[in-house]
């Protein structure tokens, strides 16, 4: 280990520090509001520590982990969407009386899982991610206890991700008797060795693996627990779900697949393409007539990351990049869409079915504007964030030939439009009645209110001039085969 | 100073997301947002003008390029900004005069419970307006262009608990839309065939491809013009603008008098290279105007709603323009836009703060001897009504009226016919504008009481038009007194007037004008004779409709609205009610119902139950596994 | 490897089926299967139980049971260093101390949580008491 290794890995530490730190201090003043700063302190330091790792990148840090643009592009977006979900937690949890310092150890803990999966080059890099990250998200599903969802949540979480973890170790398994080896290079080396075709052990081992992060990212047929997770668990966690622990796996699975070509691997890819099309067609349908905001937002990200595997099929130059990219957008949007959702909804229960939100534009205008924003950028309205994402996910796909998955993708987006605007109807219903959803009064804190304000400016700036970000995105995300 | 050029569509839009974003803010506040942004807008256009005027950039034009929206397949529209001398005309009217009206609206709407949406709108609408005029290409346009429609939907629908306010917004937002395809299939075909559609290389590519007159341009231009004339309101699309009155007032002079109405103006003037390509396309041009503006002013001498006098007045004032463009004077249409813009305005908002004043009532019949009672409104709507009845030598109306009436006499385009159609027009407005004059402020009351006065604001704004209105004219004085081409020459750097003036011609000219002013007088004296003699009751007025069936005619708008009712309404709404449960239907219906039955299908595997999530997600993976064996 | 043979996997996954599967059926098929009076008891043929078999057991034992696991397997990193430690050397040592620094703090946290008090009363009740009694003090010297 070098004085260099170490500047490399730099975000890593501070996000693993604060962790300790937190716990340190919460065994002796026990405060939320400090520990939540400490927390968001910790963050912030390691994302203004990027740029120093930016000067060592590429660096591998052997075995292990390789910090390279690719890896701190992601973990950029990552340590920026546990900010967000941090602000949104302190709110959330000061309506609850219990401890609450340990949710910001377990928030620490899981990011830093997530921050080793997207730097991961190794096997026993990328299982340790992934662990940390499951584990503690367990416990912070069944954190709010008292609500018996958020237990039963939990529990299912907790089943369901140990089955899936066996998977995956079952899937390295097979990959480490096929290649001898538990690095990432090794997986190179042996595809550049064999053009003619994999050994079945190789190509079975990579569909498990495969199989146990796609878990994470709840695509077909892998789908199931994400709305019944989502529902019962509180809004920043629902929110810390389905962003931050579904972006570093995709982190990972574009390093990890990187070296395959689509057209010498006919069978694995099939079944991965008979993936992407049935989510986005699944997911999609599931919304339809759904009533529970939750579950909606649940069902269409399993579409939206059928729209992601899109990119992540075409590979070549442009797949990471449009992943990449819809990766900002998706973000941007889901984290506003369940700050929203967490800051209206009352102690009791969340404010969670549509009809919460009938008139809510009545009620609270700017909640209700920024809501419409995230909708309007998942739904991919043009001159929103979420547009572009698509438009660069199709154009990789186009480029790629991946038309059929494209028809789909066209057709079951279109579905989308009729859930989404449901809500957005909702919500500009009911003038005058006032007292007509359920929602929480509470005035939004001043870090909340300017998280989430940042975060809707973003999709439309994106929206607007997507040029930049994406000339960035493209020169850090190419993946050397 | 140049590079701040992207602030000025950008303030009115900063303003529309405060309004809109904001929640409930004071009136004060939100008056001060929907003013503000407009009123350093007009000031940094007016720092515009004088840097064009002493120390003009390079080739006269200014590009400021933002950013590229996309880049996809060769189309790569930029957000950036072209300012010439066109377009430095257009923000200054939009920005001035809009200044102005949102001012006068922060009074005029005080009382009503939209107001923060209705500056929110205003702003909305000043921000694509701008956006419109200085694209520097086609796509960017069509942003604009289609905001300002969505803009003009929202405010003629201001009012939408009352249906038929919903029924006029309706209207305008589907004819306009005709014009619209249009145009987007013209866009569709400069595309095509040029590869490109930022506007200079567009045409320079389209003056190097094509042959004058050959079938591509004509295609072109006729397209891009059917655009124009939707947005513009000339026959055959003009029917929607009266009924669009049912917009606030304000909302009237902004947009349905003196800019958003002028887009079509503007489009042709910026797309002159194109219509010089294709001269028959300028003589339909022509005729369009010509037929326009006589067919609107007899409209207008026959409707009892002071504002849709002022609106048919409107039609036939753009008709002039697009006679004007039709004979290649660039320069005239746009001095008309001008002092249109202006005068227009002015008479809008007098009209406004009689309306108020007379709570609600609009019918001239009930109105009368208003002279006394508010002279301050009489006074401004006199010197309006003197401008647009183009009175000679007082007020900027007769200057750019005549300007147009020479230029079309003169141009190779022009000739007598189009000349006489043209005085014959300007007859017919003498006549129109002071039946409103004498109808409403002299003879005896007929009913309506002033039950409000206006306040400082409206009268300030009202003085400040009317000056405008009288001295605007001087920026353009005619060759044979005066001798002024400020206006032409600043112009001509950015459109090159095909109208040339040859010499020799003055006392030709002297008889023209002569003759025309002569005739105008001729015109406000039969209005006096008719109206402003004899005091009238208001059982003499006439029925609405009128009884003689020739003055129905005029009033019905010459039957447009009746004739597209049931050639296209009914046979449409006919077809879609047999059409209901029939083929076209099949095909949605079929699948909404295969999307709903697949939800009910799909919903029941979302049981609830670990156990099953569990088999499901191995039976999945092992599916996958066969997948990837099978090939 | 792309060469090795799969048929001793084959033959694994085979075993592995058929013990798993060959217990289940052959335990179903060859067992007794009978239903008496007293078949479901948990002695069918000893002395009957006198009382429910969930005793209420502390959970503390559990807890105590969890932390000695953990702390006991961290610390069998120890031994894996204390074989290595020349080789390692200086970088080796610092590792370790954070490593047990960390395990400290987790410590320091299971103390200050009162999961090592076996009485009722935690650490952190203790803490609160204390603190309310200052307040109450604080109090009371400010109101005359």
């Amino acid at each position: 280990m070098t004085a260099a290794d170490f500047q490399a890995l730099l975000p890593f530490m501070c996000v693993a520090a604060a962790a300790v730190i937190v716990m340190l201090v919460i065994s002796f003043y026990r405060n939320q509001t400090l520990s939540a700063i400490l927390t968001l302190a910790g963050l912030l330091v390691a994302l203004a520590s990027l740029p120093i790792a930016w000067s060592h990148a590429p660096r591998a840090i052997p075995p292990l982990l390789r910090v390279d643009s690719f890896a701190l592009v992601h973990l950029a977006l990552l340590l920026v969407g546990t900010v967000a979900v941090t602000v949104f937690s302190q709110r959330y949890l000061e309506k609850y009386r219990m401890e609450r310092g340990e949710f910001y150890i377990l928030l620490l803990l899981s990011a830093l899982g997530a921050l080793i999966l997207a730097a991961a080059d190794h096997f026993v890099a990328f299982f340790l991610g992934l662990e940390l990250l499951s584990v503690s998200l367990y416990v912070m599903v069944g954190y709010i206890f008292v609500k018996e969802k958020a237990l039963e949540a939990a529990v299912k979480y907790l089943f369901l991700a140990g089955l899936t973890s066996a998977l995956l170790l079952f899937g390295l398994a097979l990959i480490y008797a096929a290649l001898g080896s538990m690095e990432f290079s090794a997986l190179a080396a042996a595809v550049a060795g064999a053009p003619d075709g994999l050994s079945p052990f190789l190509v079975a081992g990579m569909l498990l693996v495969f199989a146990g992060a796609a878990f994470k990212l709840s695509v077909v047929p892998f789908h199931l627990w994400t709305p019944d997770i989502y529902q019962g668990a509180p809004a920043p966690v629902t929110a810390f779900l389905a962003t931050v622990s579904k972006g570093c796996v995709v982190a990972v699975l574009l390093r990890f697949f990187a070296p395959l070509d689509p057209a010498s691997q006919t069978g694995l890819f099939s079944a991965l393409a008979a993936v992407a099309g049935a989510s986005m067609i699944v997911g999609n349908l599931l919304a339809l007539l759904q009533d529970n905001l939750k579950r909606i937002l649940a069902y269409s990200s399993i579409a939206h990351f059928g729209y992601i595997l899109v990119a992540f099929l075409a590979g070549g130059e442009n797949g990471p990049a449009a992943a990449t990219f819809y990766l900002v957008t998706y973000f941007a949007a889901t984290l506003i869409a369940f700050g929203v959702i967490g800051y209206l909804s009352p102690t009791d229960q969340e404010a969670d079915t549509v009809a919460d939100y009938r008139g809510l534009f009545w009620r609270r205008p700017g909640s209700a504007a920024l809501l419409s924003i995230a909708i309007f950028s998942l739904l991919g309205l043009p001159l929103t964030a979420g547009f572009m994402g698509k438009f660069f996910l199709v154009a990789a796909g186009a480029a790629a030939g991946l038309w059929p998955l494209l028809i789909i993708l066209t057709v079951s987006a279109t579905l989308g439009i009729f859930y989404y605007l449901r809500i957005i109807i909702a919500m500009y219903s009911g003038e005058g009645r006032k007292s007509e959803g359920r929602t929480a009064d509470a005035p939004f804190a001043p870090t909340s209110a300017t998280v989430l304000v940042l975060l809707a400016v973003l999709l439309i700036v994106i929206g607007i001039a997507p040029e930049p970000l994406l000339a960035f995105i493209q020169a850090a995300t190419t993946l050397a085969p | 100073m140049l590079d701040l050029l992207w602030l000025i569509p950008a303030l009115p839009f900063a303003g529309f997301l405060l309004l809109t974003l904001a929640g409930r803010l004071p009136r004060a506040v939100i008056a001060g947002i929907g003013c503000g942004t407009v009123g350093v807008g007009a000031i940094f256009s007016l720092l515009l003008c004088h840097r064009f005027l002493t120390a003009p950039p390079p080739d006269h034009a200014f590009t400021q390029s933002l950013w590229t929206w996309f880049d996809v397949a060769g189309l790569a529209p930029g957000i950036a900004f072209h300012l010439d001398a066109l377009s430095l005309v257009m923000i200054s009217v939009i920005t001035g005069v809009g200044f102005l009206i949102h001012v006068y609206s922060a009074e005029y709407m005080r009382d009503d419970e939209g107001f923060q949406r209705f500056f929110a709108f205003l702003n909305l609408f000043v921000g694509f307006m701008l956006v419109l005029v200085l694209a520097d290409n086609f796509v960017l346009l069509l942003l604009g262009w289609e905001g300002v429609g969505l803009c003009s939907y929202l405010l003629i629908g201001f009012w939408y608990r009352e249906p038929a306010n919903g029924a006029a917004a309706r209207k305008a937002f589907v004819v306009t839309r005709i014009g619209d395809t249009a145009l987007l299939l013209g866009l569709f075909l400069l595309f095509a065939s040029l590869g490109t559609l930022h506007f200079q290389e567009a045409f320079a590519a389209a003056s190097l491809a094509w042959e004058p007159g050959s079938g591509l341009a004509v295609a072109a231009a006729l397209l891009i013009l059917g655009g124009a004339v939707g947005k513009s309101a000339q026959l055959p699309l003009q029917t929607w603008l009266p009924d669009a009155m049912a917009g606030p007032t304000p909302v009237s002079a902004l947009i349905h008098a003196a800019t958003m109405v002028t887009a079509g103006v503007y489009l042709i003037a910026r797309c002159h290279v194109l219509f010089e390509l294709a001269p028959a396309v300028l003589l339909v041009v022509a005729i369009v105007g010509a037929a326009t503006l006589l067919t609107a002013g007899f409209s207008a001498l026959v409707q009892h709603d002071i504002k849709r006098v002022l609106a048919y007045s409107t039609i036939s004032q753009l008709g002039y323009m697009f006679l004007a463009l039709g004979v290649g004077a660039w320069s005239a249409a746009m001095f008309h836009f001008v002092t249109h813009a202006l005068f227009k305005a002015l008479l809008f908002l007098a009209a406004g703060a009689l309306i108020l004043a007379l709570h609600h009532e609009q019918d001239m019949r009930k109105m009368g001897g208003l002279r006394h009672k508010l002279p301050a409104v009489f006074w401004t709507f006199l010197i309006g009504s003197v401008s647009l009845a183009a009175l000679p030598l007082i007020g900027s109306g007769f200057y750019s009226k005549e300007k147009i009436l020479w230029d079309v006499w003169i141009s190779p385009l022009g000739g007598p016919a189009f000349w006489a159609v043209g005085v014959a027009g300007a007859v017919v407005t003498a006549l129109y504008t002071f039946r409103m004059v004498f109808l409403v402020f002299f003879g005896e009351s007929r009913g309506a009481r002033v039950e409000h006065r206006p306040g400082p604001a409206v009268l300030a704004v009202l003085v400040i038009l009317a000056v405008f209105s009288t001295f605007a004219g001087g920026i353009e004085l005619p060759h044979t007194f005066g001798h002024v081409t400020f206006f032409s020459d600043f112009l001509d750097t950015a459109l090159a007037s095909l109208v040339v003036l040859p010499p020799g011609l003055d006392a030709e000219l002297w008889a023209l004008l002569l003759v025309a002013s002569a005739l105008v007088l001729a015109g406000a004296g039969v209005a006096w004779w008719l109206y402003g003699k004899r005091t009238q009751t208001s059982d003499t007025m006439g029925a609405a409709p009128p009884r003689d069936p020739l003055l129905r005619f005029w009033f019905a708008g010459w039957g447009f609205d009746a004739v597209y009712d049931t050639l296209l309404v009914r046979p449409y709404q006919f077809l879609a009610r047999r059409n209901r449960r029939d083929l076209v239907d099949l095909g949605p219906v079929f699948i909404a119902a295969l999307a709903r039955g697949l939800h009910t299908l799909l919903s029941e595997t979302q049981t609830g139950r670990l156990r099953w999530y569990a088999s499901v997600l191995v039976a999945g993976t092992l599916v996958l596994l066969l997948l990837a064996f099978a090939q | 490897m792309p060469d090795a043979p799969y048929w001793p996997f084959l033959v694994y996954a085979t075993l592995v089926l058929t013990v798993a599967g060959g217990i289940l059926v052959l335990s179903s098929l060859l067992g007794p299967r009978h239903q008496e009076r007293v078949t479901g008891e948990p002695y069918e043929s000893g002395v009957p139980p006198t009382a429910t078999a969930r005793l209420r057991l502390s959970v503390k034992f559990f807890l105590i049971a969890i932390l000695f696991v953990i702390f006991d397997l961290e610390l069998v990193f120890l031994f894996a260093w204390a074989i290595a430690i020349h080789e390692l050397g200086w970088p080796g040592f610092w590792g370790m101390v954070v490593f047990v620094f960390i395990l400290a703090a987790a410590l320091v946290y299971e103390w200050r949580m009162g999961s090592l008090d076996w009485t009722e009363r935690s650490a952190q009740a203790r803490l609160r008491e204390r603190r309310e009694a200052f307040a109450k003090r604080q109090q009371e010297n400010a109101a005359p």
